[in-house]
């Protein structure tokens, strides 16, 4: 039985180490381990071989066993190996990505985003009001008087109603004060509109962020404090910030904000960002009118008030020159902001 | 407003102070500079030259060859045009490469054949006034060589923007007092004549609150001729056209003095001068030509007749003006209540730069000097005697008064950074005078002064800002609900964009025919809809009730620019009445979201796929991930597809697609879907889950069941009869496929299979097979009983 048994042995290992390919292999395994197999049979043949010898053979069947299925799980990892190299063959990784649709968030939102953002961060809350407004809000309450320039069919939107679009959020001003008592700390964007035709710098329908603090103690200090802040956490840290007078009919003293910007291969210049100031003490009159008691009295609060146009604010950060770029919705404008 | 620097230099001494130091004075002390421009010659290359000899050009009549000697040490050629010089006089001679004002650079030329080396130049050439026709002819004594520019003082022209607080600034002496208070310098003194005597006679005032304070005063023989050339050059240089001398002077002292003046020809005036509230459709024709209906709250000055002969403040008439035939005049000065002169100008359009001054507000104390200034330069330019009394009605006007300045309160508002001392002599400076009781008197020009406030403003205004320390402090305020409804946008806005979508920001105003594509959650009843009153255009004309029309006209947009993907959303306001008008102004955030064309970019490695009304649904409930989103058929005009957007069971919106003709008619080539939802409820699904639920501790099996339908049995009514069954094991269920055969070869074709894979478990135990055996059944038993559906 012993030559028999090293014979298959020898053959098998031989047939397993000449199989080219995992099919081979396997012919080979059930050529020797399959139910017909060589060494099955042999095995078979056991209960034939004398008693005195089953030890020895039996010994010699294991051993022929074990060399085969170790040659063969052997095999069978480098056959694996070589195959799975083969798989990754040719494959090319400089051919395109696969596409996936790339979203954006319209430059106003990130640019607004940003904006409340920082202020966020030096304590305001947000607040908001109706875009279709009555003249007290958007007018009489802010110290405008009947018959300023503004409140004119030619430059504000009016309805039949007699109500109108709000020229500017300060009408949140209002609005804000009338429903809360000091201190009141707010931001408020939104829409504004003017009667302006359309073109590359002006738009009807616009958009703002209002700013308002009123307190007990709120001087000049803490409106030039907050706002060279913002401006120059929103353009840089060095940026550098001016407030020259202005007049505003609900603010006394007034401000118009402007920052040094630095584009590439221009000068740097003088650029308007915002109108400032502080409230006017007409404004809080009929703040108080209103509410029919003495919380805005301008004998115990004073305040800051700001605003600032977006629209113009994202023209600059991102050096778009047409307005109706950022209405227009064109996918290759929007594409750039994803 | 324009204003010469020469001319200011004649009431302030501004030697030495660069253009741009004075804009920034300006800049900073509140008035905008919004361009600076120098007059007059830049170039070194245009220089003093003597015209040696003039020949005439050979093939040119009109043409003479010159010889100038510019002082180069030889003659240098020069082919001219001009008649008005005599060999020997001395011109201003562009040299090649000389730029002229115009923009143009002189080179060397031929000249009907004739070389031509450089040009001598007439006045307007180099941007100055012709005082004669053709060259000019420069002092006999200027050096020969020598730049034309030294000659002469160049002119700034700075062009400034004042605020309407500020009238006082409206004229060069009243900046020039503004700069003089800011430099610290002293200001000229303004020489005018006093007149002293006056009569009531011959002006009446019949509406006394629009024209308080009326004066003319009658000029007889003067001769109506050109103005000399100091006085042209004065307007020319602020950009005024010269007219004639009479007219000339009233430019000239409204801008020297900011008081507006009108003369009349005495000629066309029959009696006395009468201030009056127009008749209600009086016709005015007024020198523009045009003829304005009037309204009683125009203020006109007629004359005894009832002839209009001005809209007061505004405009003269068209026939009662100065002309080359007028002898005598009346010369009005008066003062015009603003808020009558706004609301004319602004009804009839007509504006004027004495209706600007006048509805800003003039210096009421300026009209007798204005008055006494003009009759001073007519009678030097025009001639003729002025009477020796003024006619006046009414009075002058006090607008100024005696202000507190409240120390506390400035200490307050300025961190104490401003002394006493330091605010009293801004004040001074500014003209207001102290009195004992802490009160400041403000002189007559500053009616803006009225309050303790405006002090404040002017006092930090001089000082600036800068010298106010800055302080970084505030209140802590809670958050309010308008900030946890912008936090959750925000994340509706970047999950958004993290599906591929574009957000996109439309107009707010949208043409009626745009409301065709409206998906308003509650349809449009007639009055629903808001329209301004005077748009600007059809184009925007009404609020928009819903963010779709935007949408498709963006996506209109994108298709004709090729697009082959549309994914677009905008989050914004929209407006509307409801019941038909009943309710009044509503407004309401929302969400509009448009999907069409590619479901996924095209690329090499993926198949085309053209998106359907499953990806928007798919969109949609990924914005409400923890609802369960069913599409409930509901018809809506002008739409295809449409229903309500339920999550669970909530109505959040409404869904749609877009009609096949409305797509052709945007040539879009695949179909549109859209999606409005309300943004209120979005928000609370955006508002982030409730608690966990715990993980289950046994293991879940699953069984797939296909059912044979009719064709137009809903998935929600298998869904619906799945989630009645009260089998406790079953936890889930999904669709996992349907299939159709329109050939009917497998399937009839008004039949379909639908399948479902249902999920079964128990929270404590692993199930048996059996267990789930006879759970399924139960479930098949009720679908099969409570559906017309068979199991394949």
């Amino acid at each position: 039985m012993k030559d028999p048994i090293e014979a298959i042995q020898t053959d098998a290992l031989a047939c397993i180490a000449a199989a080219a390919d995992i099919r081979a292999l396997e012919d080979a395994r059930v050529a020797v381990l399959g139910k017909k197999g060589s060494l099955t049979e042999v095995s078979a043949g056991m209960r034939d071989v004398p008693k005195e010898d089953k030890a020895a053979v039996g010994a010699l069947l294991n051993t022929a066993r074990n060399a085969i299925t170790a040659a063969l799980e052997e095999k069978q990892l480098a056959l694996q190996n070589i195959a799975d190299q083969k798989a990754l063959e040719g494959i090319d990784l400089t051919l395109p990505a696969r596409a996936l649709p790339h979203g954006s968030l319209h430059p106003l939102t990130l640019l607004r985003h940003q904006a409340i953002s920082i202020l966020r961060r030096m304590g305001f809350a947000l607040a908001e009001g109706p875009e279709i407004e009555d003249e007290f809000h958007c007018f009489d309450a802010l110290n405008t008087p009947q018959d300023h320039p503004a409140r004119n069919e030619k430059d504000t939107f009016y309805f039949d109603s007699g109500k109108l679009l709000r020229t500017h959020t300060s009408s949140v001003q209002v609005r804000t004060m009338e429903s809360q008592v000091p201190p009141v700390r707010i931001i408020a964007p939104g829409s504004a509109y003017r009667r302006d035709e359309i073109d590359a710098t002006h738009l009807s329908v616009f958009n703002q962020l209002e700013g308002l603090y009123i307190d007990s103690d709120v001087s000049l200090g803490d409106l030039k404090g907050t706002l060279e802040y913002f401006f120059r956490e929103l353009f840089g840290s060095g940026t550098e910030v001016r407030f020259r007078p202005h007049f505003f009919p609900f603010t006394e003293p007034s401000f118009e904000i402007d920052v040094k910007l630095h584009a590439k291969g221009q000068a740097p210049r003088w650029i308007e960002v915002a109108g400032c100031g502080m409230v006017d003490p007409a404004v809080f009159d009929a703040i108080s009118a209103s509410r029919k008691d003495g919380a805005y009295s301008p004998e115990k609060v004073t305040g800051f008030a700001f605003g600032m146009g977006l629209d113009r604010l994202a023209m600059i950060r991102w050096g778009i020159k047409d307005i109706r770029l950022l209405i227009e919705n064109d996918a290759r404008f929007l594409r750039q902001f994803a | 407003m324009n204003v010469s620097l020469n001319w200011l230099a004649t009431h302030v001494d501004l030697k030495g102070k660069s253009p741009e130091e004075l804009d920034k004075l300006l800049t900073f002390a509140g008035v905008e500079v919004e361009g600076i421009e120098v007059k007059g010659i830049a170039s070194n290359k245009i220089v003093v030259a003597q015209i040696m000899e003039a020949v005439q050009h050979p093939d040119a009549d009109k043409l003479k060859v010159t010889q100038v000697d510019a002082g180069e040490g030889q003659l240098r050629q020069i082919v001219c045009g001009a008649k008005n010089y005599q060999v020997g006089d001395k011109v201003p001679c562009a040299l090649p490469g000389a730029a002229l004002p115009g923009g143009f650079t002189i080179g060397e030329a031929k000249m009907r054949g004739v070389e031509s080396k450089g040009m001598l130049c007439s006045a307007s050439e180099l941007g100055m006034v012709d005082a004669v026709d053709g060259l000019m002819i420069l002092a006999t004594d200027s050096p020969i060589g020598k730049p034309v520019k030294e000659l002469f003082d160049n002119d700034v022209l700075l062009e400034v923007e004042v605020t309407p607080n500020r009238p006082d600034l409206l004229s060069h002496y009243g900046m020039a007092r503004e700069m003089a208070t800011l430099l610290e310098v002293p200001l000229a003194h303004l020489e005018i004549p006093e007149r002293d005597g006056f009569t009531a006679e011959g002006v009446h005032i019949e509406a006394p609150e629009a024209c308080p304070f009326y004066t003319a005063v009658r000029i007889s023989g003067v001769t109506i001729g050109e103005s000399p050339a100091w006085l042209k050059e004065r307007l020319e240089s602020i950009g005024l056209r010269p007219i004639n001398n009479v007219v000339d002077v009233t430019n000239f002292v409204l801008h020297e003095i900011g008081q507006p003046l009108h003369a009349f020809d005495a000629a066309k005036v029959s009696g006395a001068l009468v201030i009056r509230s127009a008749q209600d459709g009086e016709a005015f024709l007024a020198l523009d030509g045009q003829t304005y209906p009037l309204l009683p709250e125009d203020c006109v000055i007629s004359d005894e007749a009832g002839h209009a002969l001005a809209l007061g403040g505004v405009m003269g008439g068209a026939d009662s003006g100065v002309t080359e035939a007028t002898t005598d005049l009346l010369l009005e000065s008066a003062y015009f209540t603003p808020s009558r002169i706004r609301r004319t100008s602004r009804r009839t359009a007509l504006s004027s730069d004495s209706s600007y001054r006048f509805e800003r507000g003039i210096n009421p104390e300026g009209v007798l000097a204005g008055s006494a200034l003009a009759i001073k330069l007519i009678l030097e330019v025009a001639g003729g005697t002025a009477e020796a009394v003024t006619r006046m009605a009414g009075g002058i006007p006090s607008l100024t008064g005696a202000v507190a300045l409240d120390l506390a309160k400035l200490d307050q508002l300025t961190g104490g950074s401003i002394s006493y001392e330091e605010a009293s002599t801004i004040l001074t400076r500014l003209g207001l005078a102290s009195n004992a009781d802490d009160t400041w008197t403000v002189p007559a020009f500053r009616a803006d002064l009225q309050r303790h406030i405006d002090l404040v403003e002017e006092i930090v205004r001089v000082k600036g800002l800068d010298a106010i320390p800055s302080r970084l402090r505030g209140s802590f305020v809670p958050s309010s609900p308008v900030d946890a409804a912008y936090d959750a946008d925000m994340r509706i806005r970047e999950r958004l964009a993290g599906l591929g979508f574009h957000e996109c920001q439309t107009i707010k105003l949208i043409a009626d025919a745009q409301l065709a594509d409206a998906l308003p959650l509650k349809p449009l009843l007639p009055g629903d809809t808001i329209r301004v009153s005077l748009p600007l255009s059809e184009d925007h004309a009404v609020m928009r009730p819903s963010l779709i029309p935007g949408l498709v006209a963006s996506a209109a947009r994108n298709v004709r620019q090729g697009a082959k993907a549309l994914r677009l959303f905008e989050l914004g306001r929209v407006f509307r009445n409801a019941g038909g008008g009943k309710a009044k102004d509503l407004e309401s955030d929302s969400l509009g979201i448009l999907l069409s064309g590619d479901a996924v970019p095209a690329g090499w490695a993926r198949p085309d796929a053209t998106a359907d009304l499953y990806d928007l649904k798919a969109v949609i409930a990924a914005l409400v991930p923890t609802a369960s989103v069913q599409l409930v058929p509901r018809a809506r005009d002008g739409f295809a597809l449409a229903a309500d957007i339920q999550a669970d069971g909530q109505n959040l919106g409404t869904f749609a697609m877009i009609l096949p003709s409305r797509q052709r008619e945007l040539d879009a080539p695949q179909p549109i879907f859209v999606a409005e939802l309300d943004l209120s409820k979005l928000r609370k699904f955006a508002a982030g889950s409730g608690p966990i639920e715990d993980l289950p501790q046994f293991p879940g099996s699953s069984r797939d069941i296909a059912l044979e339908a009719p064709a137009s049995l809903a998935n929600a009514e298998i869904e619906r009869v799945l989630a009645k069954i009260k089998e406790p094991l079953l936890t889930g269920f999904e669709c996992f496929d349907v299939f159709r055969d329109p050939t009917g070869q497998k399937l009839p074709a008004d039949r379909k299979s639908i399948a479902y894979r249902l999920h079964y478990r128990a929270p404590d135990k692993t199930l048996k097979t059996d267990e789930i055996d006879s759970a399924h059944k139960a479930v098949v038993t009720a679908l099969t009983s409570g559906l017309p559906v068979t199991q394949r």
